[in-house]
């Protein structure tokens, strides 16, 4: 930065030198180169004006003047006045216009920025809180998704013990059921078998008894009978 | 006597009986051919077949009482068949003997036997039953093989069993 402000002032002095050293014949305007050399020749002719005076050195040395550039530093005064009186009109417009709307376009400009990094502040407040908000959610997304994985896996736990217990229960039962069905069958097995044998002793015992009840056999089977109804009073 | 039908055929039945003369032989009579009538379940069936013609049941009858039983026995038993009520004889005889019995102011006790009375044991037996019971029976004698030996006696709703069946059923139940 340092280097670039010294080549700006080097260079601001070195176009001033070549102003200075090299001015050219004036351009001014015909009025002025006129002038001069009316004024040069009233002067020295003293109001006679003849041709040997143009040929004169001295005057010609003197004409020559007339067309030389004027100072290139200090202007005319008619061109200061002139150039004055615009700077003057220039700042005056420049101060009630120009500094008022470009004072007024930078404040805008500073209330727009301003606005805009306010409403980015804002953004990005939302955006945190949002952020916040999201966390917050997740969080609690998080926490309910454990809770429910912690309650999933305790009624799971419940129902794997519930289970158990009813696998236990039941197969205790079917046990239990499986022995009162065997003791049933062998008791059936053996009341089955029990009156089989009844009923083979029976029939045997019924056919002795029918081919040993003769009629003598009979009459006393009767004979007994009546006894025993004629004994008893009822 | 609760069916009406039956309670007719008996009053009828028992009224021909006495107007005949002998209500008692006719009764004896009508309750062996109903005690046939009762162990034999083709001759029931035969009887009381409605597709049978009622003459041709009847004539059934007639050679199945031919000189085994009187007259009015056999005419008697023939106009139940004929009228189509075989199936009812059994009980029919059985209201007629109660009603014989309570003409005679006595009660009917049924005796069943696998083998037949004598006369000397059937008066044994009837003063018997009249000493427990308190009142004159008239004994009528069923010849029941199932009976094995000894003596079922049945008074209406009270039974008197003796029999060797029982006694054979008794030891079954106690083997149980």
């Amino acid at each position: 930065m340092r280097i670039r402000w010294n080549r700006l002032l080097a260079a601001t002095l070195l176009a001033l030198v070549g102003v200075l050293a090299f001015a050219g014949p004036a351009q001014a305007s015909g009025e002025s180169v006129g002038a001069c050399m009316a004024h040069l020749l009233e002067h020295e002719a003293h109001g006679e004006l003849d041709e040997h005076l143009l040929h004169d050195e001295a005057v010609q040395e003197e004409l020559e003047k007339c067309f030389e550039a004027p100072n290139p530093i200090i202007p005319e005064v008619n061109e200061i006045v002139w150039g004055g009186a615009a700077f003057l009109i220039l700042f005056v417009l420049m101060v009630k216009k120009g500094f008022p709307a470009v004072k007024g376009a930078m404040d805008a400009r500073a209330e727009r920025i301003r606005s805009d990094l306010d409403a980015a502040d804002q953004a990005r407040a939302d955006a945190q809180a949002l952020q916040a908000d999201y966390e917050a959610r997740l969080a609690d997304a998080k926490s309910e998704a454990a809770r429910l994985i912690d309650e999933a896996r305790g009624a799971a736990d419940e129902l794997k013990v519930d289970l158990a217990a009813r696998a236990e229960a039941d197969i205790a039962e079917m046990r239990t059921r499986a022995a009162a069905d065997i003791e049933s069958q062998k008791a059936q097995a053996i009341a089955d078998l029990r009156a089989e044998v009844a009923g083979i002793a029976l029939g045997a015992a019924e056919r002795v008894v029918q081919s040993a009840l003769d009629a003598e056999v009979q009459g006393r089977l009767i004979d007994a009978y009546i006894d025993e109804v004629a004994s008893s009073d009822g | 006597m609760a069916d009406p039908t039956v309670a007719g055929y008996a009053e009828a039945l028992f009224a021909v009986a006495a107007a005949e003369g002998n209500p008692a032989a006719v009764e004896d009579e009508l309750f062996q051919f109903a005690q046939a009538l009762r162990s034999n379940d083709e001759l029931r069936s035969t009887l009381a077949d409605q597709g049978v013609p009622a003459s041709r049941r009847q004539q059934v009858v007639e050679d199945l009482l031919d000189e085994k039983a009187s007259a009015t026995t056999s005419a008697l038993v023939s106009m139940v068949v004929g009228a189509g009520r075989a199936a009812e004889l059994p009980a029919i005889v059985d209201a007629m003997v109660q009603l014989g019995a309570a003409s005679r102011n006595k009660a009917v006790a049924t005796v069943r036997s696998a083998v037949d009375l004598t006369v000397e044991q059937r008066d044994r037996l009837v003063a018997a039953i009249n000493t427990r019971t308190g009142r004159e029976v008239e004994v009528k004698v069923v010849i029941d093989p199932s009976v094995l030996g000894g003596v079922v006696t049945e008074i209406g709703d009270d039974i008197i069993d003796g029999s060797v069946r029982r006694r054979l059923n008794q030891l079954r139940e106690s083997f149980r």
